[in-house]
């Protein structure tokens, strides 16, 4: 592609098109963004196994540290931000997730309704 | 050696696929004989093949489809006599044969003329429309069109080597696993699919990417035209949907190949599995198909109405909101699957809720037309064709939202009319319409009339003729797929709709000898303007064909309708005589990347279809080379001096200024 046809329309980055910092500063944020992640992690397989908490909220605790996990990786590695020039990037993650959960969400919920309308076999094998 | 490939692949019993497969070598060899001797081919190869200009990418694709429409086409002929004929006696084509027809039939229709030809009219269009030089990735874009032609070469070559599918268009197992299906009929069905779904997810994302990123100065979002926007809605919608699809098939393949219980009966697979998904892809799949031509309705209704789209801003919203939706109605599909009310009733109400946006549409487009100067050109006849028609088949579908209704019309032809009724009236006439509206854009010279517009009445009547007949039949309880039937009541639908197929035969006969007529007469046709419709949008601001550049300046939008508020402005300030000051343009190189690609895509498409592993991974060595030649280049692009763009413009603002001024004089 050469220049003349990249037109800059409004404000907007592509990841890793975003203005340049100093490298002191930018492998700083992959440092931080390592340990974040390293920490997260740590935690994750720290829970897993431990007896200090009570124990049904393990899995709970398993998911928010998920997703936590998610959030790093996004700010950190994949430089998605609030800023103006980020509103693309953030839409197409909306959109992203917004079909995987509805994909996901729903054929969990049909395949988990699949025999509601079936007669019920092991009644009947049961009956006989 | 050859893994499952012998002799016996040829079907040397069957004279009707041996005979059309001899047919269209015959022509294919003259076809290049011709242009061998003729010495075109260095033409072909520098020009075609390897072109990455998007506007000669999408004719490419266009093309496609038009072959691959006379092919899904003769398909169809040979289903409806089957069924005419096939009375209380086996017809003439035997089972195995007719289930392969329809099979192939959906398949060839859906994925390689749909879509190549929606894909095809916004490569051509939305660059010219944004008012850009290229795509976002000219060599991707090329790369995909190939590997789309892959997928259909392949479909193709099963009609001489070995079989196709017998399963119908999706290939829904158990039927399609190989305790059923053993022949390598769905292999070719699979295959096909995985290389042209890459094909197609590469063209998506080109295509989000251009229009995200690649606009012209002052070119807001809300000052796209309207084709623009369904682009981004449908393109975005091949980027969630199309890794369902291959997820999907990459499941039945390896069920097919190693054994995996995914889909099977036994060892605890689930067949409701694969419903749930490929109709998770397949019901974004017809809004993929549909929006691009709601977009093309919408550039055509305004331009020959003299009027701005009535409601822009709705009709935008609408397009986005069906782009949402279209994620949360895919079990209309399978209602009659056993989930119990509140599964169906929300994705009953779901389905129908869809209609609201698209009802919106209808009324956007009634209310351009209300008022406004009409011409009944070609396009606009194809347009107003599509809103009779796609408003019956709309009916059709809400009522087969209704859970109770569709237990009753499930599978039954009922299902195949109204189908029908929305991807012929809806996205073929749409196809049509573009390529009508956009051929003069195009190739330089505009398209007969007089045969459009028989084309048009040919089809549209031919299509009522054919497809209303089938609506009555499935409410006499005929269900789809027969290879023959016993109730008579049934038989003067039939027959009835043979009839018809036979006039919509003679619509697509127009279509053919339109061309041929209006590349004859094509020195009386010739558009020297570059805006032979009074366009309102910025791919009528250049000449026509447009140079390989596009557009000399970056044009510089105000408004809404960019071409018509400059063309206004222009007749105002009675012409800007300044000499503009012409710069250097770069431009991608030309590149044999997709060619060779694809290639090796069918070569190892071919071998793993008939297990010959040595060639698979030759194949596979080949393409990832290609790729690697491709990633190490040194020259990716070339320059046009400033001077030849001046002078290739000059030509274009001197034929330009003699329109604007006789129109100032009138």
């Amino acid at each position: 592609m050469s220049d003349q046809t990249h037109i800059p329309a409004g404000h907007d980055l592509a990841p890793g098109e975003e203005e340049q910092h100093g490298v002191g500063e930018r492998i700083l944020g992959y440092v931080v963004g390592l340990v974040l992640a390293l920490l997260l992690t740590a935690t994750s397989f720290f829970i897993a196994g431990t007896d200090l908490v009570w124990q049904p909220s393990i899995p709970v605790a398993l998911i928010v540290l998920a997703i936590a996990q998610m959030g790093v990786h996004l700010v950190f590695f994949l430089h998605i931000t609030t800023g103006p020039d980020n509103t693309n990037n953030v839409l197409a993650l909306a959109f992203g997730l917004l079909v995987v959960f509805l994909v996901v969400g729903g054929t969990v919920w049909i395949m988990a309704h699949l025999n509601a309308n079936m007669p019920p076999m092991d009644q009947i094998m049961r009956m006989q | 050696m050859l893994g499952k490939l012998d002799w016996s692949a040829i079907p040397i019993d069957q004279p009707i696929p041996l005979v059309a497969g001899a047919v269209v070598l015959v022509a294919i060899l003259g076809v290049l004989t011709w242009v061998v001797v003729k010495g075109h081919l260095p033409y072909l190869w520098g020009e075609w093949i390897t072109s990455v200009d998007h506007k000669r990418i999408g004719v490419m694709y266009i093309l496609l489809a038009s072959v691959m429409l006379l092919r899904g086409g003769s398909d169809a002929i040979m289903m409806r006599i089957q069924q005419a004929v096939a009375y209380q006696s086996q017809g003439y084509l035997p089972p195995e044969h007719y289930n392969q027809i329809f099979s192939a039939h959906g398949t060839i229709m859906i994925f390689f003329v749909a879509m190549p030809f929606v894909i095809g009219l916004m490569n051509l269009v939305v660059p010219l429309q944004l008012g850009v030089r290229d795509v976002a990735f000219p060599t991707l874009n090329s790369v995909g069109f190939w590997l789309t032609a892959t997928g259909a070469l392949l479909v193709n070559v099963s009609l001489v080597v070995g079989e196709f599918a017998r399963t119908g268009w999706l290939a829904f197992p158990p039927l399609s696993e190989l305790a059923y299906s053993p022949g390598v009929g769905v292999d070719y069905y699979a295959w096909s699919l995985q290389i042209s779904g890459v094909g197609t997810l590469v063209a998506g994302i080109n295509l989000v990417t251009t229009v995200l990123k690649l606009r012209t100065r002052g070119m807001n979002y809300l000052r796209m035209p309207m084709f623009c926007w369904t682009t981004l809605a449908s393109n975005l919608l091949i980027v969630a949907a199309f890794p369902i699809l291959t997820a999907t098939l990459a499941m039945l393949l390896l069920d097919r190949y190693l054994g995996f219980h995914f889909f099977t009966n036994e060892a605890g697979g689930n067949v409701m599995m694969f419903m749930n998904l490929i109709w998770a892809w397949g019901h974004p799949e017809v809004y993929i198909l549909v929006l691009p031509a709601f977009g093309i309705f919408s550039e055509v209704v305004s331009t020959f109405s003299g009027k701005a789209l009535f409601g822009y801003r709705s009709m935008v919203l609408a397009t986005m909101a069906i782009c949402v939706i279209s994620f949360m109605v895919w079990l209309h599909h399978f209602f009659t699957m056993g989930a119990g009310p509140d599964v169906n009733a929300i994705f009953g109400i779901a389905s129908m809720i869809i209609a609201i946006p698209t009802g919106v549409k209808i009324y956007n487009w009634l209310f351009t037309m209300y008022g406004g100067r009409i011409r009944f050109a070609t396009p606009m006849l194809w347009s107003v064709g599509f809103m009779v028609t796609f408003i019956i088949g709309g009916l059709t579908g809400v009522l087969v939202a209704v859970p109770p209704a569709d237990f009753m019309l499930h599978n039954s032809m009922f299902l195949v009319a109204h189908f029908h009724n929305v991807i012929i009236g809806g996205v073929l006439f749409g196809a049509f319409a573009g390529f009508e509206y956009w051929f003069p854009k195009a190739f330089g010279f505009r398209l007969d009339e007089r045969w459009g517009k028989a084309a048009f009445w040919f089809t549209f009547l031919g299509f009522y003729v054919t497809f209303m007949p089938l609506y009555i039949a499935g409410m006499l309880g005929m269900t789809r797929r027969m290879q023959h039937y016993d109730v008579a009541s049934w038989r003067p639908w039939m027959i009835v709709a043979a009839v018809g197929v036979a006039v919509l035969s003679i619509g697509v006969i127009c279509q053919i000898v339109q061309l041929v007529v209006s590349i004859r007469n094509r020195e009386a046709l010739r558009d020297r303007t570059g805006d032979p419709w009074d366009g309102r949008s910025l791919e009528w601001a250049t000449s026509s064909p447009p140079p390989v550049f596009n557009f000399a300046f970056n044009p510089d939008v105000r408004g809404e309708d960019a071409y018509w508020e400059m063309k206004a402005r222009a007749r105002q300030q009675s012409l800007e005589h300044e000499v503009p000051e012409y710069q250097d343009i770069e431009m991608p190189r030309n590149s044999p990347t997709g060619f060779v690609c694809a290639f090796f895509a069918t070569i190892m498409g071919f071998a793993l279809i008939w297990h010959i592993w040595w060639m698979v991974i030759l194949g596979g060595i080949g393409a990832f080379a290609t790729f690697v030649v491709f990633a190490w280049r040194d020259h990716d692009e070339y320059v046009i001096p400033a001077e030849q763009v001046a002078a290739i413009d000059r030509v274009n603002i001197e034929e330009r200024r003699s329109l604007v001024s006789m129109a100032g004089a009138v």
